[in-house]
């Protein structure tokens, strides 16, 4: 069963998103360096869709669904508006953004790097960011091979 | 957000707690305009109470380093836990000029504030 939470476009709420991103991959065993990069990418997807989709727009809405499908885990950050160009954006060079002294432009090239595919879907008049993820198989862990 | 604030003997250190996320970073973007604008750029940032960052943090620090460089100051970052340094790295913001990061173990500050 996949669960989720619906949050209203208000920066406040982006702990709330947080946290339960964090419980669902707690659940799932994903392991912390990889679970608090997944958190991090949910976290830039809503942040984003509040500031710049919604304007902060308290009485909106946006849907989170967390879900794991063999070696992959997925998120899902679901809204009634247009879509940012998140697959297709091209990121900017970080130090042009050192010398434009501009405090934007880091959170798509951050969900860029950390997930392994993201793609932007039109589902039956709603817009989702889907955020996928690959996680090691479960089993010993690189450092815990490593010291043996 | 509580930002802690002690004028030490050539810099300043902040101490945020807390999370630095799209919501809260704007404290501290106020705490280091406040700072720039008064010609104070010898600034250390303590993260040892800061539990998360996301982008919106780190642009705090993007944003203000030209000046504080054109201004021939230094941001020094200290305590980060391993999951905050990944989120510098993942960018390689810890390769910046002017931007330093020390590692856990320094401890020592003050050594990268020597007056010029």
């Amino acid at each position: 069963m996949k669960s989720y939470l619906r949050v209203r476009c208000s920066k406040e709420y982006l702990a709330t998103i947080r946290d339960f991103v964090r419980d669902r991959l707690d659940e799932m065993k994903i392991e912390d360096v990889a679970s608090h990069q997944i958190v991090l990418a949910v976290d830039e997807c809503c942040a984003n869709c509040m500031i710049h989709q919604h304007q902060c727009d308290g009485y909106s809405t946006l849907e989170i669904t967390v879900y794991r499908q063999g070696d992959k885990v997925y998120t899902e950050v679901r809204d009634n508006m247009p879509a940012f160009p998140l697959d297709s954006y091209q990121p900017r060079e970080i130090d042009q953004i050192v010398k434009d002294r501009a405090k934007g432009g880091l959170g798509i090239n951050l969900i860029r790097k950390i997930m392994d595919e993201v793609k932007v879907e039109e589902q039956k008049g709603y817009y989702a960011y889907v955020l996928i993820k690959k996680i090691e198989p479960e089993g010993p862990s690189q450092t815990a091979l490593a010291a043996g | 957000m509580e930002i802690r604030q002690i004028q030490q003997e050539h810099y300043v250190t902040l101490s945020p707690v807390g999370d630095l996320d799209a919501h809260s970073s704007v404290h501290l973007d106020e705490k280091i305009q406040k700072l720039v604008e008064a010609g104070k750029v010898m600034i250390h940032v303590d993260f040892s109470e800061v539990t998360y960052i996301s982008s919106a943090g780190l642009g705090v620090f993007i944003s203000y380093l030209d000046e504080i460089a054109s201004q021939g100051g230094q941001l020094v970052l200290s305590q980060l836990s391993d999951n905050i340094y990944d989120v510098f790295s993942i960018l390689g913001l810890n390769k910046l000029d002017h931007l330093i990061i020390l590692s856990p173990e320094e401890k020592e500050v003050a050594t990268y504030f020597v007056q010029k």
